[in-house]
């Protein structure tokens, strides 16, 4: 068998693993493993490798930036600016009509800034806020559906996890992805809102009302906020201005939440001990799924399926916009079943040639950066696309009296809402490209 | 007994490594104020005091890059006994959900041993790399810190994620436990 028909065949069989409930990580390691044994002939090229490349993956200056993200978000889940950040949005949207949702969206924008994970968010700001809509009289479904689409925010605002290796995989600049990230985000929490006001217009028994706050409590509340402004200014402002590599950045950013929380006075041992839990087992997860990636790319380019595949694509002259609406639509089903991260490591590496070898009319540059975002923002709609998507679930099993079915048919008017902004964004590249 | 001592062993290396990074964290913010710094007193607007701080030698910690890359792989490779233990691993279970308790016990037993296996294989590359790094005395670039001293400390790791793993997988095996 040639080595090319090798690695077409290996991806139906990674996916078989995969269905079959292997880790994630480990299918691809060993499709790696086994590719290379079958393609060199023998046990030593994949041996050889083994013997540096864990080690190399493990002390990648540039991943290391993901440990440190992941422990600023942990620190940041205890910081207050969680409760901080709802009742500041509360103080200014509460009163309005389904305002008391529209200010859970706000806070999650907000605590996407200092959190890049999006089940963190979600998590965390469904902690403060479910109790708080539940009390105004928002029903259930609504109120958890809300939550769900706003965790989404979590890693669509920088920092994002997720962006980092996306940034490694396509040898792009951290920076000017975060930078690109920045206004869909925005739009992102926008449309959330406005889904949120067209939907209590549709069921206004399913939002209760607040009374006004008067303008010097709102901006009481407001001023409450500052910590999060500063360490997301310090962070994504300084890695944008270079004073700082993204990994220092990250390392700024954890120190930052980790003080926001030591002076809220919720940062003890028992806590820093929970923090680092969670920190080390999301880092050995994303880890032991960067390396079978390594392995399994590192095959993959050996067979030279990418670059074939690429090749294929272009000759057949295919409309470069359909190829495009085909990989998102890919992503957007693959999204139902597999984690983000997961399906970035495993399809960048072969998608990024052929969208690159395609003339979109942008520089290479700005072509990685567009194509980065709206891949971000499609596999997201994943989490919140019924019946699989995990940030429903954990939403969920925050609030016992909703059941699922309630959760699924309010997330549906934010799954609209996504898809109306990935044509937006798909059109009109420039919204993401402004600030790049 | 013997879950009590894995499920201690696990937690440790994870809170060793968790101290390993955010002394890293500690460190960077260090150097990372300590170049702005020195590069602000080199600038001038700082006039004496500027003076004064070159004279005290505030600047970038040497090699901070090194460390991070050294302290970074211990720190991962201490994650991964409570990684295995918790079963934190991100895995697709949509379409074998359906198929009955008894096919996803088994799909879980085969795949705690074949990770097992992956881990223990990964762990003992490690060794050998870590005798390639003694034998060529392979040093960092700036501090010139032996590498294998970071091998050496990510092997330790290693193992244990060993231990962990093939104790998950005895355990799943002999129907214990389901972990």
């Amino acid at each position: 068998m040639s080595d090319l028909a090798l690695g077409y065949l290996s991806f139906p069989f990674l996916l078989l693993l995969i269905f079959l409930r292997a880790p994630i990580g480990l299918a691809m390691l060993l499709c790696g493993i086994g590719g290379l044994w079958l393609a060199t002939d023998g046990t030593t090229v994949f041996m050889a490798r083994l013997k540096s490349e864990v080690y190399s993956t493990f002390s990648s200056y540039n991943l290391s930036i993901i440990p440190m993200f992941l422990l600023m978000g942990q620190f940041a889940t205890y910081s207050g600016m969680s409760r901080a950040l709802f009742k500041a949005a509360e103080a200014w949207l509460g009163h309005r009509k389904g305002g008391m949702a529209m200010a859970s969206v706000g806070a999650c924008a907000g605590f996407g800034a200092i959190c890049g994970s999006s089940l963190a968010t979600a998590a965390t700001m469904s902690k403060v806020a479910l109790p708080e809509l539940r009390k105004y009289g928002y029903s259930g479904g609504f109120s958890t559906a809300t939550l769900a689409a706003g965790g989404t925010l979590g890693i669509l605002i920088p920092p994002s996890v997720i962006l980092v290796i996306y940034a490694i995989l396509t040898e792009q600049n951290i920076a000017k992805l975060f930078a690109a990230a920045f206004i869909p985000g925005i739009l992102a929490a926008l449309g959330y809102m406005l889904t949120i006001a067209i939907y209590v217009r549709i069921y206004p028994d399913q939002a209760g009302t607040r009374e006004r706050i008067n303008y010097a409590a709102r901006i009481k509340a407001l001023g409450a906020v500052w910590p999060v402004l500063l360490v997301f200014g310090l962070v994504v402002g300084g890695i944008y201005q270079g004073w700082f590599t993204p990994t220092e950045g990250a390392a700024v950013g954890a120190m930052g939440t980790a003080l926001i929380a030591l002076f809220s006075g919720s940062l003890n041992w028992q806590v820093f001990r929970q923090s680092i839990t969670e920190t080390a087992t999301g880092t050995g997860m994303i880890f032991f799924i960067v390396l079978g990636a390594g392995f399994y790319n590192g095959f993959l380019a050996l067979t030279q399926v990418p670059q074939e595949l690429s090749a294929w694509v272009t000759l057949q002259g295919f409309s470069p916009w359909m190829v495009m609406v085909l990989i998102l639509v890919f992503y957007l089903i693959l999204g139902c079943l597999m984690d983000s991260l997961s399906m970035i490591l495993l399809t960048v590496p072969i998608f990024w040639p052929v969208i690159s070898g395609l003339d979109f009319g942008m520089t290479t540059e700005e072509l990685a950066i567009w194509f980065g975002i709206m891949v971000l923002i499609v596999v997201e709609v994943g989490l919140i696309t019924p019946p699989v998507g995990m940030n429903l679930f954990i939403i969920n099993s925050m609030d016992r009296d909703t059941p699922m079915t309630a959760t699924y048919r309010s997330v549906l008017f934010f799954v609209g809402s996504d898809v109306v902004r990935v044509f937006i964004l798909l059109m009109f590249p420039a919204i993401t490209l402004v600030f790049v | 007994m013997l879950h009590a001592a894995i499920e201690r062993l696990a937690a440790v290396m994870a809170l060793l490594g968790g101290v390993v990074l955010c002394l890293l964290v500690v460190m960077v913010c260090v150097s990372v104020s300590g170049r702005e710094l020195s590069d602000l007193a080199h600038a001038g607007p700082l006039g004496s005091i500027g003076e004064w701080l070159i004279n005290l030698g505030v600047g970038p910690i040497l090699g901070d890059f090194e460390l991070v890359e050294a302290g970074i792989a211990f720190a991962i490779f201490s994650f991964l006994p409570l990684t295995q233990l918790k079963g934190a691993h991100a895995k697709v279970d949509v379409f074998t959900s359906g198929m009955g308790e008894g096919v996803n016990r088994a799909l879980g037993t085969f795949w705690s041993i074949v990770m097992a296996a992956v881990i223990v294989l990964i762990t003992w590359r490690l060794f050998i790399g870590m005798q390639d790094k003694i034998r060529y005395g392979e040093t960092t670039y700036l501090i010139q810190f032996p590498i294998w001293w970071a091998y050496a400390a990510s092997l330790i790791a290693a193992i244990c994620a060993s231990i962990v793993s093939i104790y998950c997988a005895a355990m799943r095996l002999t129907g214990q436990r389901a972990i």
